[in-house]
C-alpha cells in the first residue's frame, strides 16, 4: 500500500517563530518601558534635576532673548552651585506671571509642578493662598538676613512665608546721554526738558505711572482710599493733583503716552525718545542696543515728595509635587541663592537687580547704575504697604487702567476722575 | 538642537516622583490588562470593540480612587482621555478612512503630544529654542513646527477644496471632465506652491537667499536630479497643454489606456485589457510620439476585417455589412458605418467594415459584438465565409519511382 502524504496541510513551522519573536519583542518593549521606572528607585540613572518655573511680567515678551537672559543668569549661579552639588541640572520654563496660578494648578493636579518658582512676591502669596506652593521652611535666625518689611509682604494669613526673597527689581528713569546731559530730578525738570525739545515717553500701564503718585504727594491719599478710610479735602486735592499732572503731561507736545511699556522701550532704543521710565531688568537689553549712551537715574521726585516706584520683589517658592530628593535639592539651591556671595555675584554680574539679603553691600560708589537702583529701592519702600494690599491681579487694576486712559485722552476731567478713582479703590474685591 | 534634546532629556527627572510613577503605572497596567483581556476574550459576551471602553472606565475608576486619596491624577486622566479620543476615531465610518488615516489620526497624535508636553513644560519656552540657521535666518523649534504642520495640512488638505472649486467651475463653464481634473490638479499645485512660499515667509527667509538657492539648485538639477526635475516640468507642461490629462485615452504598445492621474514624477495609466495600472515617467509623453483618441473628441473609428466567397455579389455583401454594423447598439449611427472591398485574396474577397464608437476604451468589446453580428447576418443571408482548403498527396522518393509505386499499388 502506498503511503498517504498530507498534501494540503498548511505549514505550521513559520508561524511558531514569528509568534515567539512577537512575544519577545513585546517583552523587550515592556522592559524598555520599565527600565526607567525601576531604575528611578536607585536614584542613579535619572538626572538630578531642579525644575524651575520663572514668572515673566506682562511687560516682558517671552522670546528667545528673554529665555537666553534667564539661562545666562541661571548658568552663572548654577555653575558655582554645581561645585558643591555636582550632577545637578536645572530646567526652567518661563510662564506669564498672571497665568501662574492656573498653570501651577494644572501641573500640581498631575504631580508635575516644578520644584521651585521664581515669581513676584504677590504671586507667591496668591499661590500660597490657593494651596499651590508649600510654606517656605526657614529658621528665625535665617530670616534675619532679610528686610522685615519685605518679609511682611510675603507672609500668608497664617503667618508663614510664601517664598524666600531673592532679588529686587527696581524702577528707574532711563535717558539718552547724548541728548540729555542731566536726567530730570523732579517732575518740573521733566516738563522743562520737554519744553526744551526733548521727547519723553510714558506708558499707559498703571505700573509705570504709579511713581508719579509719590512725586505728586498723593500716596497717603491712595493708601487711605485702599484701606477704606475717609478722605478729607486735602486728600482729594492730592489725588486730583496727580491726575491733573498726567493730563497736563499728555497735553505737552513732546510727551507721548504709549499703550504699553515694550512699545515705549522700542521707541527709546530707536533713539526717538530721550527719557522713559524703565525697569532695571531691561537695562541689559537697552545697554546692548544703546551702549554707553544709556543713562540711568532714579525717577523724578516732586516738590517735597519722593517718587513711589513699584519695585518688584522676586521670591523663590516651593512647588508641591517634588519628591523628597527634589525638595532637598530645591531647598539647598534656595539657601545657596541667598547667601551673601551668590547675592553679590547676582548683583554685580548683572547690574540689573539688587540683593534681597540686606547684609550684602552694594558698591554704589563704583557704579552709577547700582547707585540709582539703591536710590530707587529706597524710594519704593513707601509703596510697600500698598503693594501688599493691591496685588497685580486685583480686579480694580483694569478699571483704574481704563480710567487713566480716559483721563490721558481727555475723555475725563481730573476732578471727575478723582471721584471715580476713589470709588474704584474703596470697592474691595 | 542640543538645547532641545537637553530639554526633553530633562523631563525624565519627573520619573523620580512617586506620584508620577503611580499614575504611569496605573495607565500602563490598565492598557496591558485590556489588551490581554481582549486577546484572550476574558469577557466572553462582550464584542471586541467593547473592551477598550471597559479599560477606559477602569482607568477612570483608578483616577477617581487617586483623587479620593488626595493624590495627583491629572496625568493619568489626560492619558485616559486621549485613549478615549483615539477609540472614538476608530469608530468613524469606513468611508472616512482616508480622512482618518491622513488627517485625523496624525492631527490627533500631534495634539495629544502637545497636551502631554504642556503637562511638563511650557510651549512658548520650547518654541523659542533655536535649532540652527537656514539661509542666514535663525530657525526656532516653534517656527519649524508651525511650518511642518502647515506644509502637511496643505499637502493633505488641499485636495477636497481644489476638487470642489474645479467642480464649480466645470458646472458654470461647462468644461469636460478632463479639463476639470486638470484644473483640480493645477489648483492643488497652486495651493501647495503658495503654502511653501508662505512657509518660507513665515520662517523669514529673504528672497535674495531663495534666489541664490535656486541658482545653486539649477546647477545641481543639471547634473544630479535632472530626471526628476525633467519629469516634474514635463508633467506641468503636459497639464497646461492638455494632451495628457486625467481621463484622456492614449495608445501605449498597441493598447488603449486611460490616464488616471498625472503625478509630479509619473503618469498613472489604466489598461483595460488586464486591469493593469502603469506608471509611465512624464517625460516619455513629452519626448516621444503618442496616439490619443481624446484630443479633440472622444470618438474612435474602429474596423473589423471579414472575407466572403467569390460567388457573392460584393455590392450585396457591402450593404449587408453596413446594415449589420448599424444594428449593434454601441456603434454610432453618425458618422455612418462604411464597408469597403479591400482586395481579392487567394480564396476569398476581403472586406473591411469601418464604424465609429463613443468610448475608445470599449473598442475590443464592440469589435467582438460586430463580428458576432456579421456571422449571424452572413448565415441568414447565405453568405459563405470561405476558408483555405488543402489536398495532400503522398509521394515517393526519388520522383521517378512515384509512377511505378502508384501502378503497383493498383
Amino acid at each position: 500500500m502506498g503511503q498517504i502524504v498530507p498534501s494540503m496541510a498548511p505549514p505550521p513551522a513559520p508561524q511558531q517563530p514569528r509568534r515567539r519573536r512577537d512575544r519577545l519583542l513585546r517583552l523587550l518593549g515592556g522592559l524598555a518601558l520599565l527600565v526607567p521606572l525601576g531604575g528611578c528607585t536607585l536614584g542613579r540613572e535619572l538626572p538630578n534635576v531642579v525644575y524651575l518655573a520663572i514668572g515673566a511680567n506682562k511687560d516682558q515678551l517671552i522670546n528667545a532673548e528673554l529665555k537666553q537672559e534667564f539661562q545666562d543668569q541661571l548658568l552663572k549661579v548654577g555653575a558655582r552651585y554645581r561645585q558643591i552639588h555636582p550632577d545637578t541640572h536645572f530646567q526652567f520654563g518661563v510662564y506669564p506671571e498672571d497665568q501662574m496660578v492656573e498653570v501651577m494648578r494644572q501641573r500640581s493636579r498631575s504631580g508635575l509642578a516644578p520644584d521651585l518658582l521664581l515669581v513676584n512676591g504677590d504671586t507667591a502669596l496668591r499661590l500660597r493662598q490657593a494651596g499651590l506652593v508649600d510654606p517656605f521652611p526657614i529658621r528665625k535666625d535665617q530670616l534675619a538676613i532679610f528686610n522685615e518689611e519685605e518679609l511682611g509682604r510675603l507672609r500668608s494669613p497664617d503667618g508663614r512665608l510664601a517664598g524666600l526673597p531673592l532679588l529686587v527689581q527696581t524702577q528707574l528713569g532711563c535717558f539718552n546721554r547724548q541728548r540729555l546731559s542731566e536726567p530730570p530730578a523732579t517732575l518740573q525738570e521733566l516738563l522743562n526738558a520737554t519744553a526744551n525739545g526733548h521727547p519723553m515717553g510714558l506708558s499707559l500701564d498703571l505700573y509705570y505711572l504709579f511713581w508719579i503718585v509719590g512725586s505728586t504727594g498723593a500716596l497717603p491719599a491712595i493708601d487711605k482710599a485702599v484701606l477704606g478710610q475717609p478722605l478729607n479735602p486735602a486728600d482729594r486735592q492730592a489725588l486730583t493733583g496727580w491726575l491733573a499732572w498726567l493730563q497736563n503731561a499728555s497735553n505737552q507736545q513732546r510727551v507721548t503716552f504709549f499703550p504699553d511699556q515694550p512699545t515705549a522701550e522700542a521707541e527709546f532704543k530707536a533713539g526717538r525718545l530721550d527719557w522713559i521710565p524703565c525697569r532695571s531688568i531691561v537695562l541689559r537689553q537697552l545697554r546692548r542696543v544703546m551702549g554707553n549712551t544709556l543713562g540711568v537715574a532714579p525717577l523724578p521726585d516732586g516738590e517735597g515728595h519722593r517718587a513711589s516706584p513699584v519695585n518688584r520683589l522676586r521670591v523663590l517658592a516651593l512647588g508641591r509635587s517634588s519628591s523628597a530628593a527634589g525638595r532637598r535639592r530645591a531647598l539647598a539651591f534656595s539657601f545657596y541663592s541667598v547667601n551673601p556671595l551668590t547675592q553679590r555675584t547676582l548683583t554685580l554680574g548683572s547690574s540689573t537687580v539688587l540683593p534681597a539679603n540686606r547684609f550684602v553691600t552694594v558698591p554704589v560708589q563704583s557704579s552709577q547704575v547700582l547707585a540709582a537702583m539703591v536710590a530707587a529701592a529706597n524710594q519704593g519702600l513707601q509703596a510697600n504697604s500698598l503693594v501688599t494690599l493691591v496685588h497685580t491681579n486685583d480686579p480694580r487694576i483694569p478699571r483704574l487702567q481704563s480710567l487713566l486712559t480716559q483721563l490721558v485722552f481727555g475723555e475725563a476731567s481730573p476732578n471727575g476722575a478723582t471721584t471715580e478713582l476713589i470709588r474704584i479703590l474703596q470697592a474691595r474685591p | 538642537m542640543k538645547e532641545l534634546l537637553l530639554e526633553i532629556f530633562g523631563w525624565l527627572g519627573y520619573l523620580e516622583r512617586p506620584s508620577v510613577l503611580l499614575q504611569l503605572g496605573l495607565v500602563i497596567a490598565v492598557v496591558l490588562l485590556t489588551r490581554r483581556a481582549q486577546r484572550r476574550r476574558w469577557l466572553q459576551p462582550l464584542p471586541q470593540l467593547a473592551y477598550a471602553p471597559v479599560g477606559i472606565l477602569t482607568l477612570a475608576l483608578g483616577c477617581g480612587v487617586l483623587a479620593g486619596l488626595g493624590l495627583p491624577q491629572g496625568l493619568a486622566s489626560l492619558l485616559g482621555l486621549q485613549w478615549l479620543g483615539w477609540y472614538g476615531i476608530s469608530l468613524l465610518p469606513k468611508r472616512l478612512h482616508q480622512l482618518e488615516s491622513r488627517l485625523l489620526r496624525p492631527a490627533y497624535l500631534v495634539g495629544a503630544a502637545l497636551l502631554l508636553i504642556r503637562e511638563v513644560d511650557n510651549f512658548n519656552d520650547i518654541a523659542v529654542i533655536q535649532l540652527g540657521e537656514l539661509l542666514g535666518v535663525a530657525v526656532s523649534f516653534g517656527k519649524l513646527f508651525n511650518s511642518l504642520v502647515v506644509i502637511y495640512l496643505v499637502l493633505v488638505g488641499c485636495g477636497p477644496p481644489a476638487a470642489g472649486v474645479a467642480w464649480l467651475v466645470q458646472r458654470s463653464l461647462g468644461l469636460s471632465d478632463g479639463s476639470r481634473k486638470a484644473m483640480e490638479l493645477m489648483l492643488r499645485y497652486l495651493v501647495v506652491g503658495l503654502g511653501l512660499v508662505g512657509v518660507a515667509m513665515h520662517l523669514g527667509i529673504n528672497s535674495t537667499a531663495l534666489i541664490a538657492v535656486a541658482g545653486g539648485l539649477s546647477v545641481g538639477l543639471g547634473f544630479g536630479v535632472k530626471e526628476v526635475f525633467s519629469n516634474f516640468v514635463s508633467g506641468i507642461w503636459l497639464l497646461f497643454e492638455g494632451s495628457v490629462r486625467p481621463g484622456e485615452v492614449l495608445m501605449l504598445d498597441g493598447d488603449a489606456c486611460e490616464v488616471r492621474q498625472l503625478g509630479l514624477r509619473a503618469t498613472l495609466l489604466w489598461r483595460n485589457r488586464d486591469n493593469a495600472e502603469l506608471l509611465i515617467p512624464n517625460q516619455t509623453f513629452f519626448t516621444t510620439a503618442a496616439t490619443t483618441y481624446t484630443a479633440s473628441d472622444r470618438m474612435r473609428r474602429s474596423q473589423v476585417s471579414i472575407s466572403a466567397a467569390y460567388h457573392h455579389d460584393p455590392a450585396e455583401v457591402i450593404a449587408l455589412l453596413e446594415a449589420t454594423a448599424l444594428e449593434v447598439a454601441r456603434v454610432l449611427p453618425q458618422p455612418p458605418p462604411k464597408a469597403l472591398l479591400l482586395n481579392y485574396g487567394d480564396f476569398a474577397i476581403n472586406y473591411a467594415l469601418r464604424f465609429w464608437i463613443a468610448n475608445p476604451m470599449d473598442n475590443v468589446g464592440i469589435c467582438s459584438e460586430v463580428n458576432q453580428a456579421i456571422w449571424q447576418a452572413f448565415r441568414q443571408g447565405g453568405i459563405e465565409i470561405p476558408f483555405p482548403q488543402q489536398v495532400q498527396y503522398p509521394m515517393a522518393w526519388p520522383p521517378e519511382d512515384h509512377q511505378s509505386k502508384q501502378v503497383n499499388s493498383i
